[in-house]
């Protein structure tokens, strides 16, 4: 947007994003209707989409605009944060709302998307701005991306007249050649400027937090080393099942679906140094050097380091479920891990010999994402008569009830010098009450405004796969059941992944 | 029971431990609140007001108020906030009541009742005498003083001007009014985020603007309407000096240069006495409008700008109650460059019509 609006200096919202189509491939899909449309709403009740601003849902069954629009509104009736549908906001929401039926195989297609998208230029200013979404699986990437560029519908990065921007969505890719013939996809057609990677884990405030927590306080910083720290620990626990998505875990598997970027996206914001401004690119060098810091697990080590599970049957909060070989859409022999552990270290100055324990898995015991850093026994153990002193730890919770932690020791008030943990607890809902916004409306505003901070970049996404890769060469050449223990469903995984860390005198954090 | 203040702290400790039994609740306070409640009438509004506040700020509040009496003293009764009604506690209520001379004693007293080390914040609850002794004693020791122009009349905005000047960048001032004004100043914004209507600000021609009156308004603004117009003003680079009035019975028009700005009365009652109706702008050719609808919560925003076309929008703006304001204002508890810069124009434009009535009286 220009910069010479003086009506904008000292206003809180100084950045507007500039009136643009915002398109989405694969408008009725799952996800378009669980989350993108949703999350448009919402933006739209807090009153942050620019005006003019139009949205086209690009899919392959043919309906027309108001059966569209019909389906949206069901949709947003059923999974926005906020509820009920307001119907005046909805109205003018509404108006915003297109539908262009097609194949995505098909140019001509493109042709009538551009000539929609033309005549939305015209009458609401949108300037020839275009964001699309790809809601749709990375097979259908490449057709959309080279029929977009056909049809003249992608502008130079260059041309500040007007801008054209790609969202995508994981996976990017399946493993590290399928990534960078992706990525290699993108850049045929996209600047690396214009492509947004979408992890919705960057979205969330607790993530974001963990920035401030790090870089906005002073008494943090001094001891995030491997002079203080013993070892971290990252979890992201689910206590869902495939929930009918069996035939795409079937091919994804948890440290793809899981690992290869949820994960290793907490691992780079805990672990990367300070950037030297919050800007994308600063913010993204660092959190690549992580990656590139990992030492690779590779050989014999993937059996020492590494291990997966697979949930059996068992029960979920006290009710009977099935096994993941007994979901829907699940092959009855599958290999496929339904939870990964694994020890690993950050090659790097500050880091250098802190192990870092990841676990990650479906159907465990609750859903709990949390970060935790150890901190060291201290030197000498002063105070210790009747009992061992516990070292301190800082948990980083990313959701449920998002908050930070700091557990200490204090005195237990009594006579004798007794000493005990004890947590000070800070919570996001009840120190600062209601909720935010979701990570899906964070992420597309800053898609609109181009701000690419909390967004993953291709030497991210390709570093990520180098290091995942060789574990999961190794996962599928090896096919024998002793290497895929089963857990029961609700347990915190298989008994190796208690080994893992107490073969290191550790134990995973209780959770 | 009330207590004497030095039993206060002491009491609040108790019912922190009492607390801690019953569950694993932390505690924490972000800052302290200290409501100067000028009427006994809106005390039972204040408190209201700061229990809701500490749902987004868990805080210490003092609600302070104080009657006439021979006797001078000073008491106090206190409590937990809780999240909900029997939920878990998120900061701790005290109520100081000053007898008689006793409201003498009360900003040292307030300074010993204040949390270490956090910022505190002054509300005063009420219109704001032109001076008050206690107000200027208690905003010294302070972070952030906040008021609320609503309840002012159009001269008290010299008043506010004048207490960021007396605060010489030592407490922030702030102005829930001017917290409601927010979206529209958001809205207006929006009419220029491109070049096309960028370009139209060095030119702008005619402002009006609409607002609810109170009952038989005397002013020919609401402080709201003028806060509005002084921000206004200052963005487009207006030079208030030399500003030239006329009004009739239920409008006013200022010329500043080669802009008017009408101010219009426009009875609803179905919106807060001040609130704003309506706002066009007319400027280098380009016409630009918010207008409340029907439907108070719901503003149609237009604009026709030569070569940039926009289509209208409906845009809901929720009424914001009090406490959402105090918390606003809570979020951020440091000076605003331009509410300051804000209020001192608009003080300049409305000086002619609305003087400030009395002098600070000689402090011996």
């Amino acid at each position: 947007m220009t910069t010479n609006n003086p009506f904008r200096v000292g206003l809180e919202t100084e950045r507007t994003p500039a009136p643009c189509v915002f398109v989405i491939f694969g408008a009725s899909g799952d996800l378009a209707k669980r989350k993108l449309f949703p999350a448009l709403y919402n933006l739209a009740l807090s009153r942050l989409l620019p005006p003019g601003m139009s949205i086209v849902g690009f899919a392959t069954s043919e309906r027309s605009d108001d059966v569209f629009r019909h389906m949206m509104h069901d949709a947003i009736a059923q999974f926005s944060r906020r509820k009920p549908v307001d119907e005046t906001v909805w109205d003018d929401f509404a108006s915003r709302l297109h539908y262009v039926p097609g194949k995505f195989e098909d140019p001509a297609n493109f042709v009538r998307l551009r000539e929609r998208l033309e005549a939305l230029d015209r009458t609401n200013g949108t300037r020839g701005n275009r964001i699309y979404y790809l809601a749709i699986p990375p097979s259908e990437f490449r057709v959309v991306n080279d029929n977009l560029a056909r049809a003249g519908l992608v502008a130079d990065a260059n041309d500040h007249a007007r801008y054209t921007r790609i969202i995508v969505e994981k996976p990017f890719g399946t493993d590290l050649a399928s990534g960078d013939r992706l990525n290699a996809d993108l850049h045929r057609v996209f600047d690396e400027s214009q492509i947004f990677r979408i992890d919705h884990y960057l979205g969330k405030e607790t993530v974001q937090n963990l920035v401030a927590l790090r870089f906005g306080n002073a008494i943090f910083e001094p001891i995030w080393n491997r002079n203080h720290v013993d070892h971290v620990q990252i979890t992201v626990a689910e206590d869902i099942g495939v929930e009918g998505r069996g035939k795409f875990y079937e091919e994804a598997g948890t440290l793809r679906d899981i690992v290869q970027n949820h994960l290793l996206q907490l691992l780079m914001v805990t672990l990367m140094e300070p950037p030297v401004a919050f800007t994308a690119n600063e913010v993204r060098d660092e959190k690549v050097k992580v990656l590139r810091a990992l030492k690779p697990i590779e050989g014999e080590e993937i059996a020492k380091l590494t291990l997966r599970g697979q949930y059996g049957p068992g029960n979920c909060a006290g009710v009977p479920v099935v096994g993941y070989r007994q979901e829907p859409n699940v092959s009855p022999t599958s290999m496929v891990e339904t939870f990964v552990a694994m020890r690993l270290e950050v090659d790097n100055w500050r880091f250098a010999g802190v192990p870092i324990y990841i676990r990650a898995g479906k159907r465990l015991t609750k859903r709990i994402t949390e970060i935790s850093v150890h901190f060291k026994h201290v030197p000498h153990v002063l105070l210790a008569q009747h009992a061992p002193v516990e070292p301190d730890v800082l948990a980083i919770r990313i959701q449920p009830d998002e908050g930070i932690a700091l557990r200490f020791v204090a005195k237990v008030p009594g006579p004798s010098m007794t000493l005990r943990p004890v947590n000070m607890d800070f919570r996001y809902g009840s120190t600062f009450g209601g909720s935010g916004p979701e990570a899906y409306e964070r992420l597309i505003l800053d898609a609109m405004l181009g701000d690419p901070t909390l967004f993953a970049r291709s030497d991210e996404v390709n570093a990520a796969w180098r290091f995942v890769n060789p574990v999961l060469e190794a996962w599928h050449s090896d096919t024998s059941p002793r290497d895929l223990p089963t857990y029961p469903a609700g347990t915190w995984g298989p008994q190796a992944a208690a080994d893992l860390i107490e073969r290191d005198g550790r134990a995973w954090r209780r959770l | 029971v009330r207590l004497s203040l030095d039993a206060v702290e002491r009491e609040i400790v108790r019912l922190w431990e009492e607390e801690a039994l019953k569950s694993q609740g932390p505690r924490i306070e972000l800052l302290t609140v200290v409501a100067l409640v000028s009427e006994e009438r809106l005390r039972p509004r204040a408190e209201e007001v700061l229990a809701q506040v500490v749902r987004a700020h868990p805080s210490r509040t003092i609600a302070v108020t104080w009657k006439e009496g021979e006797q001078a003293s000073l008491t106090g009764d206190v409590s937990l906030h809780r999240v909900t009604a029997g939920g878990a506690a998120c900061g701790d209520a005290i109520v100081v009541e000053a007898v008689g001379g006793g409201r003498r004693w009360l900003p040292e007293n307030i300074d010993r009742l204040a949390l270490a080390d956090l910022p505190v914040c002054i509300w005063w609850v009420g219109d704001l005498p032109d001076f008050d002794d206690l107000f200027d004693r208690a905003v010294v020791s302070s972070d952030l003083v906040i008021v609320n122009s609503g309840e002012m009349d159009l001269r008290d905005i010299e008043k506010l001007s004048s207490i960021v000047e007396r605060s010489r960048g030592r407490y922030a001032l702030t102005d829930l009014t001017w917290i409601r004004l927010k979206p529209i100043q958001e809205l207006v914004a929006r009419f220029f985020d491109d070049d096309a209507a960028a370009g139209c600000v060095p030119h702008m021609q005619k402002v009006t603007i609409e607002f609810a009156p109170r009952e038989e308004e005397a002013d020919v603004a609401s402080t709201q309407a003028g806060l509005l117009f002084g921000w206004i003003a200052q963005a487009a680079g207006m030079r208030p000096e030399g500003v030239r009035w006329q009004r009739g019975n239920d409008w006013g028009e200022a010329t500043l240069g080669k802009t008017a700005v009408r101010f219009v009365h426009r009875p609803r009652a179905d919106v807060p006495t001040g609130t704003i109706l309506r706002v066009a702008i007319e400027c280098g050719g380009g016409r630009f409008e918010v207008e409340r609808l029907d439907d108070p919560q719901v503003l149609r925003w237009s604009r026709h700008v030569q070569g940039s076309m926009t289509p209208p929008m409906s845009l809901r703006v929720a009424t914001v109650e009090e406490s959402t304001l105090l918390a606003g204002s809570l979020a951020r508890p440091r000076r605003d460059p331009l509410f300051e810069k804000s209020l001192h124009t608009a003080t300049q434009i409305v000086r002619p019509i609305a003087p400030r009535l009395s002098i600070p009286p000689q402090r011996p």
